[in-house]
């Protein structure tokens, strides 16, 4: 545990997104003068995809492999093995043991990071340039030879089991699975990427080799590059490792989502202090054109911190909450968008009518011309103050490259933001906002929220 | 900054990226010459100006660091260095409540600040060409706060609902607070930096104002500033802006110490929590004694990397704890403690993962450490230092960090202190600091949830948090 070393004003308030990617808090856009550090694109025979950015500053170098093979690809019944699979690759190689690969990694100072999302699974790699050469070599293996020893497969799934477990004493955790449950009927993003502690049980390990072989390829893969490296070096000595990787056919996918429409209360009892509140309802996905102008909407709503309506009103104002915010969620299929707040139970109800006070507001008025520019100042400079480390340059240039952006993105991103108008605003908020229809979900001390029993929320 | 427990396997990015943070922050390393790249310039009013260039990138992070934290408070007055901070974003006599965020973020730019036992700092990411904004709001609000009844009632509520989220309702961090509480009997670190609940309740504009007056000064501040600038311009800009600010007076910031410990301390915690945990807190001393190099380096062969003691005895081989670290508080002011937590498996019991961790000291004590086992340590350490640099805000919070414990160029001796440490050092620190007499031990017991409605398996763990 850490420890608690300061207290800050807020908490995440601007970093408002990323549920699975590239959220509309990630906005990106040139500045006056800014010309985004240069990238070299290339797809290697197999089809993985190379991107490559050189950054001399510091002898380090940051790599990143996105593979198409988040937990939406779980089957049925075995939520969690997307999850287990990732996992899985720490667990020892066909070359070395599970001892032997993080001594190695740790004897370079190197990092590897795991993480996996309900689109793509990511593993990232710091290492000192002097290392590069051993650190991708261990990473590679990792990625393609995993061992998966049973015995060390089934601890996997007890630490996940009680990981699972340990979080359901953080009432946000509970409530945002609540949430989904209830809000996603049939969707591949409606199961946590975990998994449940009845789907782990039943992965085998067989499964997790399955799905291995069966997604982690090169030609659903994007591999990024960062740091103190040239362009040759990757082409003269990165390149033909990577291409050994064997490209292997993937089956096409089809899913469909359907949601709940609302309005629906789910209700948890919890020995707390405050209520954690979600008001949320279906919501975009990244391709959708409006994106653009729902990332203003919603700046203006409750994702910009302060200065955004609902910080204005719950906080500022009111002082019920420390925190608030709304997001879209936006990945390759339909997300959810998200009012979170939390306040002490006396003052739940309060909260929450104000919370849908301003999703209708938003859509009776058109937004204020100061409002606005604010919102497309904030979004369209802060470009520069987003990529200035090696890490989020690698984030920034995978995920854009997964959600089919183009290089030329940054450059876009600003006309983009920019053309956004008042009447916009107030359309994509009439179309993308449900101030009736939510699900409204609270995990809180039911009886002190003025909330026990179902029919204790009047939502609206 | 973000403290967060390593969520080894809580997979999300943010939680990812908050173990990076925390990785940064805490082997807190240094670079042999950073002491000629930085420059320190003094004001006639007594103002501290520390500037690092660094043109990687067309931003700047700009940051106030006021001498000023809950260990300057006094008991009854706790979370009132907090309340400041918040209250620091309510106006001046020139700007409005809120103004000051409004302005800084239509010029594109970030800005926050946060508040520990020894500091409360404030900071502005930017563009750099965006640098004067900095420059007048900050030290606008350095002199010239308008502090008013109304929005401070109302803010003073915000400061409990944020309590409540990150204390009442957490019992781990509800725990870290009952051991410092138990460890420290005499220094400020007793209290919380939040300070305790009703505490806060009872807190008034008329302590706000005399608080500020005290400490808010050019005398009790420095300004730490690194990007792309040029010093020479920038230097005559901060003059401009603040050179005229008054002086203002030093404040006394001598703190009693606890007197050494003569037994073991130990409490238990009873709440509803899902699995219990285990925390042990040793007194160390700070940078100012070379020992605390050693304990560095000892925390990282206990928690550092994958491979460590830790990871390999607990979670690897016994299948006792979720997760396990160590942590040493190099960077406090006053003495801190050398931190162990666990988290113990469903099904393990807190004593069976006390006794596997004082085997583990136990070994640290009698086995000299081996010569690879060293130097991977080290080399954890420097791989750390190194990535560390590559954000300028953790960068200036590094200067900052140490200028607050001692001087900001101490940060030159991190890398030859710690990689001088040799396995001698290690058996007579670890038996000098790490043993039960000087310790604190705090133990979460969770409690049963009868009569609650069903948990468990209905509500499992998510991959995303928000915050």
């Amino acid at each position: 545990m850490k420890r608690e070393m300061s207290m800050k004003r807020r908490s995440i308030t601007k970093v408002l997104v990323t549920i699975f990617a590239l959220g509309i808090g990630l906005c990106l856009q040139g500045h006056p003068g800014y010309g985004m550090p240069p990238v070299k694109r290339s797809v290697l025979a197999n089809g993985l995809v190379l991107l490559v950015s050189e950054e001399h500053s510091l002898p380090l170098v940051t790599i990143e492999l996105l593979i198409d093979a988040g937990s939406r690809r779980d089957p049925a019944g075995k939520e969690g093995l997307a999850y287990l699979t990732a996992q899985g690759l720490l667990l020892g190689t066909k070359k070395h043991s599970e001892v032997e690969i993080n001594e190695k990694l740790d004897y370079i100072g190197a990092s590897l990071a795991v993480s996996v999302g309900r689109d793509y699974t990511s593993l990232r790699l710091r290492v000192l340039k002097k290392d590069l050469t051993e650190g991708l070599e261990l990473f590679l293996e990792t990625i393609t030879e995993p061992s998966l020893p049973e015995e060390k497969f089934h601890r996997e799934v007890r630490e996940t089991e009680a990981a699972i477990q340990s979080s359901e004493e953080r009432p946000e955790v509970v409530a945002e699975k609540a949430f989904r449950k209830k809000l996603f009927l049939d969707s591949p993003y409606s199961h946590p990427v975990e998994g449940t502690r009845e789907s782990l049980g039943r992965i085998k390990r067989e499964d997790v080799v399955k799905f291995h072989s069966a997604y982690y390829c090169p030609n659903i893969s994007i591999f990024t590059i960062v740091g103190d490296v040239t362009v040759k070096e990757v082409e003269d000595s990165i390149v033909p490792k990577l291409s050994a990787w064997h490209h292997a056919s993937v089956a096409a996918e089809h899913f469909s989502t359907t949601f709940a429409g609302g309005p629906e209360t789910v209700e948890i009892d919890r020995d707390i202090s405050q209520a954690n509140i979600i008001i949320g309802h279906q919501g975009i996905r990244r391709e959708n054109p409006d994106f653009y102008a729902l990332t203003v909407m919603n700046y203006i709503l409750g994702g910009g911190g302060f200065g955004s309506r609902l910080v204005d009103e719950i906080r500022v104002d009111r002082g019920l909450a420390y925190s608030v915010a709304s997001f879209f969620g936006a990945g390759k299929y339909q997300g959810s968008f998200q009012i979170i707040l939390q306040t002490k139970n006396a003052s739940a109800r309060e909260a929450i009518s104000l919370a849908i006070e301003q999703m209708k507001l938003m859509q009776r008025e058109l937004v204020s011309k100061q409002e606005l520019e604010r919102a497309k100042k904030y979004l369209t400079g802060s470009f520069p103050l987003r990529l200035d480390t090696q890490r989020e340059l690698v984030d920034f240039l995978s995920r854009m490259e997964y959600y089919g952006l183009g290089l030329d993105y940054p450059e876009r991103y600003r006309s983009l933001i920019n053309s956004v108008g008042r009447e916009e605003v107030l359309r994509v908020a009439r179309v993308y906002l449900y101030p009736k229809k939510f699900i409204l979900t609270v995990v809180a001390n039911l009886k002190e929220a003025g909330m026990a029993g179902p029919e204790g929320a009047a939502s609206d | 900054m973000r403290s967060r427990r390593r969520g080894k396997k809580t997979e999300n990015l943010w939680l990812v990226l908050c173990f990076l943070l925390g990785s940064y922050l805490y082997p807190p390393p240094s670079e042999a010459g950073l002491r000629e790249r930085v420059s320190e310039h003094i004001l006639s009013n007594g103002l501290k100006v520390i500037l690092l260039e660094n043109h990687k990138a067309p931003v700047v992070t700009f940051q106030v660091w006021y001498r000023v934290g809950s260990r300057n408070e006094q008991w009854g007055k706790t979370g009132l260095s907090h309340m400041l901070e918040h209250m620091m974003f309510k106006g001046t006599k020139k700007y409005g409540p809120e103004e000051f965020s409004r302005i800084v973020q239509e010029n594109g730019g970030d800005e926050n600040a946060f508040t520990s036992t020894d500091y409360t700092a404030y900071f502005e990411n930017l563009s750099a060409d965006r640098i004067q904004v900095s420059l007048d709001l900050e030290s606008d609000r350095m002199h010239d706060l308008n502090l008013q009844e109304d929005n401070f009632q109302t803010e003073r509520m915000v400061v409990m609902e944020e309590r409540r989220l990150r204390t009442e309702d957490n019992p781990q961090a509800y725990l870290m607070e009952q051991l410092e509480a138990t460890a420290f009997q005499l220094q400020p670190y007793h209290w919380p930096t939040v300070g305790w609940m009703e505490n806060i309740k009872n807190l008034t504009l008329a302590d706000l104002k005399s608080y500020y007056h005290t400490y808010y000064n050019p005398a009790n501040a420095f300004l730490v500033v690194v990007g792309d600038f040029s010093q020479k311009k920038l230097l005559a800009d901060i003059e401009k802006t603040y050179g005229s600010l008054p002086p203002g007076v030093k404040p006394d910031q001598e703190k009693a110490i606890d007197p050494p410990q003569h037994g073991e301390r130990r409490i238990f915690l009873k709440r509803q929590a899902q699995l219990p945990f285990i925390l042990m807190g040793y007194h160390v001393p700070n940078l100012r004694n070379g020992d605390s190099y050693v304990l560095e380096v000892i925390a990282t062969i206990l928690a550092g990397g994958r491979s460590s003691r830790f990871a390999r005895e607990f979670i690897q081989k016994k299948q006792l704890v979720l997760d396990a670290d160590a942590e040493n508080s190099l960077l406090s002011k006053d003495p801190g403690l050398f931190l162990i937590s666990a988290e113990p498996l469903p099904g393990k019991a807190t004593a069976e993962v006390e006794k596997a961790i004082d085997r583990e000291i136990r070994r640290l004590q009698t086995e000299p450490v081996g010569t690879q086992e060293l130097r991977k340590a080290k080399n954890l350490l420097e791989a750390s230092f190194v990535s560390s640099q590559d954000s300028l805000f953790f960068q200036a919070m590094l200067l900052a960090r140490y200028e607050i414990a001692q001087d900001w160029r101490a940060v030159d001796e991190y890398p030859p202190a710690t990689d001088k440490v040799t396995p001698q050092d290690i058996l007579r620190v670890a038996k000098q600091y790490l043993i039960p007499e000087n310790r604190t031990v705090a133990v979460l017991v969770p409690l049963t949830t009868e009569g609650k409605k069903t948990r468990g398996s209905e509500f499992s763990l998510e991959s995303k948090t928000v915050r």
